[in-house]
């Protein structure tokens, strides 16, 4: 690798913030490589953008220490945004505007000219498939073309680092596609992604590392194979039983005993981990359980979060 | 921190270094939101630039003039007298736009326009120049110019002098706006908002001397009359307009705006500073 993919952009050491008596951000650790694209998972509420705004510099840490380029936030927030794309999680795009202004207007405060702003949110509203939609007032475009619309703004001064905090959220299938598509171009282009999500697939597809955080702390850290090699089995073997639910299972599995490596029941299906699908299979077949169905797979991050929150990530969307 | 100055300095370096971002651009920079926003709205602002002058003229200035004894007003048509202070007037109206829910809304993330600002170079303080560059400086350098310009055409000015009613105009929105400013930054809710219409633009509005000479107040409400801003600036304009000598020497006029100006900047460079830090 050449000695500039190993520079680290983003350094953070116990880095805390409170509100009040509200601790959201509770010490963490982590350092972002350039090159890198690295993600932030955790339930509602686990801090992930109250330190998405402290490494974009707009919120002020209550406690550690961050350095973003080598720069310290306090002293040098304008040098650095500078070099930052910002994605909010509420878009934050000025609804009196047209589509194509809120790029020029923006390109304004990076202090780029007039036409060079013009040239670029041309060829950003093509990057990510809103030419047409130029003129159109933003409050006329659907949410995802606004989300596509908040993405393209954030690349209108050519960032280093864009952080895109929750950035296919309420995207319909197909423009989610368009935007990983546009990741992973961005990515090859040598701009460092920073990005918080609650699909796992998005995580698993996106990002050579990523963190998992709850309740203000960093519980896991790694590639998502490695999290998944760590804290879960190879496979998962997932039981429905029609009709029965929380308590029911939560009786059922505990008669599992000595079923796979670990069982978890959930509020729909009970999780049986284990290294070897079929076999645990075949060893369920001997007990007297009589599931509706027995799925065996391989284990996803959406198991590793779930044995590491103790919670699926669709309840906690709900 | 672990990092080499090597590495340090190879992350920092990686583009040319910026020169650091002065108070003038980082306001020009922020302006530019409120004018590309006025391009959109210009049209609407005509009503209060000149339907609505040449409307007080006729309804106030001619009609209730030709009641009043020209004795009341020092030996001036009635239409002279509040010539001088409607130009000024426009400005607190138009501030009573600009200043108000805007700021409000600038804060809020169903569109305002600070936030999308803050994650960008500029500066709390920045934002607030911005914004301030517009209400107190375009807006009524360009509109209350066009209201004078009005005006002249019911011969209510002596002289050329009568060009530094606008002038008078601007102190009067520097006065005003940080204060705005500072005030809409606070607001929990839209509804607050009348508050501000209700306690600070619409007093100051009638309490000002410009219908009716300032003295005619009863004596309880002359320190109304002299806090507020929009006296003062009617005080300057008529002095310009008609050569009627202002209440205190101009110099002083000045200095009590420019004062306001001063301590409503600090006080909304705090809480700008305090609201776009999450
Ligand atoms: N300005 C604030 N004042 C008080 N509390 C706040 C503030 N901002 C965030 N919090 C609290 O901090 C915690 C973390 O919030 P944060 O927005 O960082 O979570 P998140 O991980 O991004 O969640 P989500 O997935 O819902 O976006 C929450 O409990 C939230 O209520
Ligand atoms: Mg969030």
């Amino acid at each position: 690798m050449p000695a500039e993919t190993n520079q680290t952009l983003v350094r953070a050491q116990d880095l805390r913030k409170r509100y009040g008596d509200f601790e959201a951000v509770r010490g963490v650790d982590f350092e972002i490589q350039r090159g890198e694209a690295f993600g932030f998972l955790g339930a509602n509420g686990a801090g992930k953008s109250t330190t998405m705004r402290m490494i974009g510099c707009v919120s002020e840490p209550t406690g550690g220490e961050i350095e973003v380029f080598g720069l310290d936030p306090r002293r040098d927030g304008t040098a650095i945004r500078g070099r930052l794309g910002v994605v909010p999680q509420d878009n934050t795009l000025d609804n009196m505007l047209t589509v194509f202004e809120n790029l020029t207007v923006y390109a304004g405060y990076f202090g780029i000219k007039r036409r060079e702003a013009k040239a670029r949110a041309a060829e950003l509203l093509e990057f990510v498939q809103l030419s047409g939609r130029s003129d159109d007032k933003v409050d006329d475009l659907s949410g995802g073309m606004q989300r596509r619309l908040a993405i393209a703004r954030s690349l209108i001064n050519r960032p280093d680092l864009v952080l895109l905090d929750e950035p296919t959220t309420g995207l319909d299938p197909q423009a989610r596609h368009l935007v990983w598509e546009r990741l992973f171009q961005l990515k090859q282009q040598g701009v460092s992604i920073l990005l918080t999500t609650h699909y796992m697939d998005e995580a698993e597809q996106l990002c050579d590392r990523l963190v998992v955080m709850d309740e203000g702390r960093i519980i896991a850290a790694g590639s998502p194979r490695e999290l998944i090699d760590t804290y879960v089995t190879k496979e998962v073997v997932e039981l429905r039983f029609n009709g029965l639910h929380t308590t029911d299972l939560a009786e059922i599995a505990s008669g599992l005993g000595g079923v796979g490596a670990q069982i978890e029941p959930l509020p729909d299906r009970i999780l049986v981990y284990t290294d070897d699908g079929d076999d645990t299979s075949a060893a369920l077949e001997v007990r007297d359980v009589r599931p509706s169905s027995v799925l065996a797979r391989r284990a996803t991050l959406e198991d590793v979060f779930l044995r590491l929150t103790g919670r699926a990530l669709a309840e906690d969307e709900a | 921190m672990s990092a080499t100055a090597a590495d340090r300095a190879a992350v920092a370096s990686a583009r040319p270094a910026e020169a650091p971002l002065g108070y003038a651009a980082g306001a020009w920079r922020a302006f530019n939101l409120q004018l590309t926003l006025y391009r959109h709205v210009w049209h609407g602002t005509v009503f209060t630039s000149v339907v609505l002058p040449i409307l007080y003229m006729i309804s106030i200035g001619i009609g209730v003039g030709s009641y009043i004894d020209s004795s009341s007003t020092g030996g001036i048509t009635y239409a002279e007298f509040i010539a001088p202070g409607l130009v000024c007037s426009v400005a607190v109206m138009m501030l009573g736009n600009d200043m108000t829910y805007p700021v409000f809304g600038g804060y809020r993330d169903w569109g305002g326009g600070y936030l999308a600002q803050r994650s960008t170079p500029l500066r709390p303080v920045d934002i607030l120049n911005g914004h301030l560059l517009y209400a107190m400086v375009f807006r009524p350098m360009t509109n209350c110019t066009v209201v004078a310009i009005v005006l002249a055409l019911f011969g209510v000015y002596s002289s050329a002098w009568a060009a530094l009613a606008v002038p008078a105009a601007v102190l009067v929105s520097a006065a005003l706006a940080p204060w705005l400013f500072f005030w809409c930054s606070s607001l929990k809710n839209d509804a607050m908002l009348n508050a501000v219409f209700r306690f600070a633009i619409m007093p100051i509005t009638l309490f000002s001397g410009v219908f009716f000479p300032a003295e005619q107040m009863p004596g309880f409400l002359q320190p109304l009359v002299w806090a507020s801003p929009l006296w003062h600036g009617t005080e300057l304009a008529r002095a310009a307009t008609i050569g009627i000598a202002p209440a205190l020497p101009p110099a002083l006029h000045v200095a009590y705006l420019v004062a306001l100006c001063v301590v409503g900047w600090l006080l909304a460079r705090r809480a700008v500073a305090r609201r776009l830090n999450f």
